[in-house]
């Protein structure tokens, strides 16, 4: 059991040794949310000072660790030689072209070690699915209306399933790719299960008008 | 399951049945804790019982908090004649006779009713008999729900258990609290952990936040334990390495609360000095509402809501948990 003062740059970040540097990355963006001044999770545990020295020592790890001469010169020093070399960067680097989260975003927490049984895997998806998934990877309604300039409304409608709410089946379909891709799904594995949901509510609504109702 | 005849005589808080320890006989104990009230230690106690006796485990629930009982209400009984507090105040040693069916199979609850308010609490010893009784119950699971605060009874039920649950919500009083809960646990652990008096005493002294060593954190106090004596240092680093409680994150919103459970896990670690496992977390969901007011599990009234998915994902990691092999319990939150 070490203190602050006592860690390591990898202790300090809590990674692996071995760490690649998305993971670094990954972990980073976490803990300088975790430390950040109005962050929830160190409210009546640490103070301001505290909370300046672990930040501090989150961005020397940082500096340190994501530069690769840096980090193999930092890893000599403590006695440590990485068993394989890195993976090339371009084969993990986010796409800022598009904006879009790559399939899996090595950025986001870690949800994928946190749950192993996700229900991402087959079958078909709904609204509750979608934001089941949305959540887990970390991207909030704004960020994907942000990214895809679909209005929040419309995409928390698609979650919800109001249907009737929804504009034409078209746009819909456009949008729900769209939401898909957004938070790292496959739109030929969403959009058809989900499509086909709409499909149902919309025909029960035509059926219903045509019949006249009460 | 594999059903192994345990040993039973190391349930007290200071024993080796503690926080994040396997399980030391037939049933296994898990505590809902966190010191706040109001953030859904009930609703997760039974609706977690509700889905591991769905998947085919057999599972008593217990209410403990004598003062607050309302388990059996979650899980849709009346107010029963018999409770927990029968054994307490030692009108019945027999806690097969206070279990009382429910509307689930494989799911029995012993309600918290009828208490003596005067002196609701069990003495130390007779709460490390219910313990021993409860592990010796013919089920899979026993299930604790806690009362809030951090009095030593409610601490003792969570030390004794082999998963203490910390149920936490994305809000500034529910992190205060649960802190202030799992700092009381950790101290009380580490003194009935320690031999030497000196140490005690100065566990005691470390305890008030004003202390006069400066001591501020569990990992100050360990350096001066380690510089009054070495091999109570060791003792303390070692019951440091067992205390493991488990975060859950009720009520969460955005996928930004999500994210407060692996913080509450780092700060654990860097204040602390202790491993905390991330469980899972429950969305704020109006089908929960709906069920609590309906005095059904929302698992079972309300089975394909998003807060019945992710209470069914917590019964089943804490199943792997018990199956697996202790090294692999994991939140997450060790990389």
């Amino acid at each position: 059991v070490r203190s602050l003062d006592e860690q390591d740059h990898y202790e300090v970040l809590e990674v692996s040794r071995n760490a690649r540097s998305v993971e670094i990355e990954r972990a980073y963006q976490g803990m300088r949310s975790a430390y950040a001044e109005d962050s929830l999770a160190i409210y009546s545990v640490f103070d301001g000072s505290d909370t300046s020295a672990i930040s501090e020592r989150i961005e020397l790890a940082h500096r340190v660790l994501s530069d690769a001469e840096t980090r193999a010169s930092y890893d000599r020093s403590l006695g440590h030689y990485p068993e394989e070399a890195e993976p090339t960067v371009a084969a993990t680097a986010v796409n800022h072209s598009t904006r879009e989260l790559p399939e899996r975003d090595p950025a986001s927490p870690p949800f994928d070690d946190f749950e192993q049984n996700s229900d991402e895997e087959s079958g078909e998806f709904d609204g509750k699915r979608l934001r089941r998934v949305r959540m887990r990877r970390g991207v909030e309604i704004d960020d994907i209306a942000e990214i895809t300039k679909v209005s929040a409304t419309y995409l928390r409608y698609i979650e919800e399933e109001s249907f009737k709410d929804l504009p034409a089946e078209v746009y819909v379909r456009g949008f729900v790719t769209a939401y898909a891709r957004t938070v790292g799904l496959d739109p030929e594995r969403v959009v058809p299960t989900y499509m086909g949901r709409f499909r149902v509510a919309q025909g029960a609504k035509r059926k219903g008008f045509l019949l006249g109702g009460p | 399951m594999v059903k192994v005849d345990r040993a039973t005589q190391n349930d007290t808080a200071g024993g080796s049945n503690k926080v994040g320890a396997q399980a030391d006989a037939n049933a296994r104990i898990i505590s809902f804790g966190g010191g706040k009230g109001g953030v859904g230690k009930t609703f997760l106690a039974a609706n977690v019982a509700v889905a591991l006796a769905q998947l085919g485990h057999r599972v008593l629930a217990a209410d403990t908090d004598l003062e607050g009982a309302n388990l059996h209400t979650c899980l849709g009984l009346p107010s029963p004649p018999v409770s927990l507090a029968d054994f307490v105040a030692q009108r019945q040693e027999d806690l097969g006779k206070l279990a009382l069916d429910t509307p689930v199979e494989n799911l029995r609850v012993i309600a918290g009713t009828h208490a003596n308010l005067g002196s609701p609490q069990p003495s130390h010893s007779r709460q490390v008999r219910l313990m021993r009784t409860l592990r010796r119950q013919p089920v899979d699971f026993v299930l604790l729900d806690l009362g809030a605060g951090s009095h030593t009874s409610v601490l003792d039920y969570f030390l004794m258990a082999d998963d203490a649950l910390v149920v936490v919500q994305p809000e500034p009083t529910s992190v205060e609290n649960a802190y202030t809960f799992l700092r009381a646990a950790f101290y009380r652990r580490m003194r009935l952990a320690m031999l030497g008096h000196g140490v005690r005493k100065l566990i005691t002294e470390a305890m008030d936040h004003r202390n006069e060593r400066g001591i501020r954190t569990p990992i100050d106090l360990l350096r001066e334990v380690e510089a009054l004596d070495p091999a109570e240092g060791a003792r303390f680093v070692a019951t440091m390495r067992d205390f493991r409680p488990r975060i859950v994150v009720n009520g969460v919103r955005t996928a930004e609360d999500i994210k407060l459970g692996f913080a509450i896990c780092s700060v654990c670690r860097k204040y602390f000095g202790i491993e905390a496992d991330y469980l899972g977390y429950v969305n704020h969901d109006e089908a929960a509402r709906r069920s609590v007011a309906a005095r059904k599990p929302v698992v079972d009234f309300r089975a394909n809501s998003d807060a019945a998915v992710y209470l069914q994902r917590i019964a089943h990691k804490l199943v792997q948990s018990t199956t697996a092999d202790g090294s692999t319990r994991t939140g997450g939150v060790r990389r």
